[in-house]
């Protein structure tokens, strides 16, 4: 090949500055730090410039985007107690309780956390409010004009859109209620930042029998949220489950004989390939269920692992057994109440941490 | 004019050091803006590449090499038979070993990878400079990365008092 056809291309770009010179590369460099949110703060320190390229607004979307695998467990927030927040990393990630501290007036109820997302819902106001502590949003939306007439707002759940990009900083919310009127049948609508307006109403038959929201957090696994209800006329439960994908929402029952021993707590998770699972609670004892599909593409319920919680978190006091205060479906973390503090369990490690001595 | 060997299109990258690498066309086209030159204007005669010297260019070249999809591709280890798993462990193993470059090349390789646009090895570089310095204090930090502290001694203790939980 001949050298002297070189032909000096006028669209390739300019060359850029050395690395540490040119604040996009240094911002491409520190996109990587840890997930952990004392990262920004410290790096903040080294100098003015690296302040301003950490503070930006931009960087801080990029740096969410770029880290959305694998965030770490800030820790969880207590309903009962106002939204008291109890971090579950240790110094220097330890986030104080005051930074995700929240002054709602009057009543509300929380809807549920994830990406980062607060969702509360303000009755007095017909309002949802997402609220992003680390960013410092808020955002009001009044609810469908259904649920000021009709329709009775049962649950919602908040989630940021899955695109990534710069699309990383849309959110979606689902909103389910239900017509007191008509209680064979349960609805759902979506709301997107994008489009900035609720989506049409969905809507799933139910049985005639009464049944209501047992008030946890929705667990999204797949492209699924999960809401667990219960029936209080037969004393059983089923999941409500929304399909972001297909936009489509149905009611299942959960395995019957999971009742016979009393009535274990129990809550959804996110499993082993993002899949469905279940963890239920009884006494000392957990068990996880897993759900496989069968070369019908029907969904079957597999019994797995049997865990004797007072042996793992060496508990000596029979008396009391522990509570399921939550679950983090991001991290398979599940919380437990116990006499000697909170612990959080990994459900497929079952590495455990006490994340605090006061009981809650 | 571009060749073919073998059935490969080949293409001539040259450093602005007079350096000229005849690599495969798949080869170079790990990199987005090669690749878009190529795709725009079916790149008939050789490619200058600025401000990347020959020694990072074949550096470069040499991780594109190893990266570029195997199938058609010369000098990868793997084949067909090879599982995808032990693929990317193999890769791993492979970049790890590749990023044992001194301080300066480091950083000509980030600028390279981030000019080329070769997202692969703008993330292995980067990972690794921040890898390397986020158990550091302050101090080493800025001196890792010859950079002064330019606050004032009350901006500073401003900054610490916000984020006062970061620090402890």
């Amino acid at each position: 090949m001949s050298t002297a056809s070189f032909r000096f291309r006028r669209r390739l770009p300019r060359p850029p500055r050395p690395a540490l010179e040119d604040d996009d590369l240094l911002s491409e460099i520190l996109l990587r730090l840890p997930p952990q949110p004392s990262s920004l703060p410290r790096a903040s320190l080294v100098c003015r410039r690296w302040h301003s390229l950490v503070s930006d607004p931009a960087f801080r979307r990029r740096f969410r985007v770029h880290h959305r695998r694998g965030p770490p467990l800030l820790g969880f927030s207590d309903d009962h107690h106002r939204n008291t927040f109890q971090p579950a990393l240790g110094a220097p990630h330890r986030l104080p309780g005051g930074l995700f501290s929240l002054e709602l007036h009057g009543s509300y109820t929380t809807l549920g956390w994830r990406h980062r997302l607060a969702l509360f819902f303000v009755p007095v106001s017909l309002q949802v409010l997402v609220w992003d502590p680390v960013a410092g949003d808020q955002h009001r939306l009044p609810v469908p004009p259904e649920f000021r007439l009709d329709l009775v707002v049962d649950s919602g759940a908040v989630l940021r859109a899955a695109a990534a990009g710069d699309a990383g900083d849309h959110f979606q919310v689902v909103l389910v209620g239900s017509d007191p009127k008509q209680p064979t049948r349960v609805l759902a609508s979506v709301y997107s930042s994008e489009t900035g307006a609720w989506g049409d109403f969905i809507s799933a038959p139910i049985s005639s029998e009464t049944f209501f929201f047992t008030g946890k957090p929705a667990v999204l696994a797949g492209d699924c949220l999960h809401w667990s209800v219960a029936a209080p006329g037969s004393g059983s439960r089923s999941i409500l489950k929304f399909d972001l994908d297909r936009q489509s929402l149905a009611m299942e029952l959960l395995p019957g004989d999971m009742y016979t021993r009393g009535s274990p707590a129990f809550t959804v998770t996110r499993g082993e390939g993002g899949r469905m699972g279940f963890f239920f609670l009884s006494g000392f004892t957990a068990q996880l269920w897993s759900t496989v599909t069968d070369c019908d593409r029907a969904e079957i319920w597999e019994p797995g692992r049997i865990i004797e919680l007072d042996k793992l978190l060496r508990l000596h006091s029979k008396k009391d057994p522990p509570h399921m205060v939550g679950y983090a479906e991001e991290n398979n973390v599940v919380f437990l109440w116990t006499v000697v503090g909170v612990f959080m369990v990994h459900l497929e490690s079952l590495q455990f941490k006490r994340i605090s001595k006061a009981t809650i | 004019m571009a060749t073919r060997e073998a059935g490969k299109k080949m293409i001539m990258l040259k450093s602005p050091d007079g350096m000229e690498f005849e690599v495969e066309e798949a080869v170079a086209m790990e990199s987005q803006t090669i690749r878009k030159m190529i795709e725009d204007d079916c790149a008939d005669t050789a490619i200058l590449i600025p401000n990347i010297n020959s020694k990072i260019l074949s550096r470069v070249i040499e991780y594109c090499n190893k990266h570029v999809p195997t199938t058609g591709a010369t000098g990868a280890a793997a084949s067909d038979t090879v599982a995808p798993a032990a693929l990317a462990e193999d890769l791993k193993i492979w970049d790890a070993e590749f990023i044992k470059v001194n301080r300066a090349t480091r950083f000509n390789l980030i600028q390279a990878a981030s000019y080329l646009n070769i997202k692969g090895l703008l993330d292995l570089t980067s990972q690794t400079t921040i890898d390397t310095i986020s158990d550091n204090s302050l101090e080493e930090i800025r001196s890792f990365l010859s950079t002064k502290n330019d606050y004032l001694p009350e901006e500073e203790q401003t900054i610490r008092r916000e984020n006062q939980w970061a620090f402890q």
